[in-house]
């Protein structure tokens, strides 16, 4: 199964704020048939996300939840159609959104591997650029799978 | 110009990665030669040897949160940056190096 597909990508999700942004991703993850339990999932990134702001910087959050309502490694991907508050590390709003579900039972720090990949890559201007201008769900889907190749076994 | 650089921060989840990342791509751009160890919530990565460590001109350590064995750089000249900063600025960093240590 792959760790991102068409179906876990939206280019233009309406949010007004960090919750909502998360809730529709996460519904994305469950309707991919991702999850064993919804609420149990949504309730880990929020414990989480509370821990320390995702809002990596670069207008970018990287949302996760690591649990046993999780039952495949899955990337969703949203592009919000306005920038929204996520209390970011540099103070910019957050236009782009990677959720991450990793089931519990995982071989060690998969999710921190796909992280730190994705992290590394965010670095470079022209990976940003791409996800910014990618005009299509397919696109994205190419891209990440080329990035995460490396890192789900 | 050789530097080494350790990075962390408290998640270890993404700063630590974005900060050793920028710090690399700052001194491939700066023609430096550079290691970063990340030492992040999956565990040390790219551990630094000792011969890194002794042919460095200079280290490199975030101050988010303690780093493990800092002791391996004692008497070299060491910088402390944010995680933040290093995303962020980390070319200017690396050029400030190079301009103090002028090599």
């Amino acid at each position: 199964m792959q760790v991102i597909n068409e179906e876990l990508v939206d280019l233009a999700i309406d949010a007004d704020s960090k919750m909502s942004a998360i809730s529709v991703l996460a519904e994305r993850i469950n309707q991919a048939g991702r999850l064993y339990d919804h609420a149990g999932y949504v309730a880990s990134v929020v414990e989480r996300e509370n821990l320390t702001t995702t809002g990596i910087g670069f207008g970018i959050a990287i949302p996760h939840g690591k649990s046993s309502h999780v039952k495949e490694t899955t990337v969703a991907f949203g592009r919000l159609n306005n920038k929204i508050d996520w209390q970011s590390l540099d103070g910019e709003n957050v236009g782009l959104v990677f959720l991450l579900a990793v089931p519990e039972e995982c071989q060690g720090d998969q999710h921190l591997k796909i992280i730190a990949g994705l992290s590394r890559k965010l670095v470079h201007q022209e990976f940003r650029d791409t996800l910014e201008q990618a005009a299509s769900d397919q696109e994205i889907v190419e891209l990440l799978n080329d990035s995460l190749a490396g890192v789900v076994a | 110009m050789k530097l080494v650089a350790v990075t962390a921060c408290p998640s270890g989840v993404a700063h630590t990665y974005l900060a050793a990342e920028s710090l690399e791509v700052a001194a491939k751009k700066n023609s430096v030669e550079i290691h970063v160890e990340t030492q992040g919530s999956i565990g040390i990565e790219n551990e630094l040897s000792m011969e890194q460590i002794q042919s460095a001109d200079a280290v490199i350590l975030t101050n988010n949160i303690g780093i493990k064995n800092e002791d391996r750089f004692k008497g070299k000249p060491v910088v402390r940056v944010s995680a933040g900063d290093c995303i962020n600025k980390g070319d200017a960093i690396v050029k400030k190096l190079q301009q103090k240590l002028a090599k």
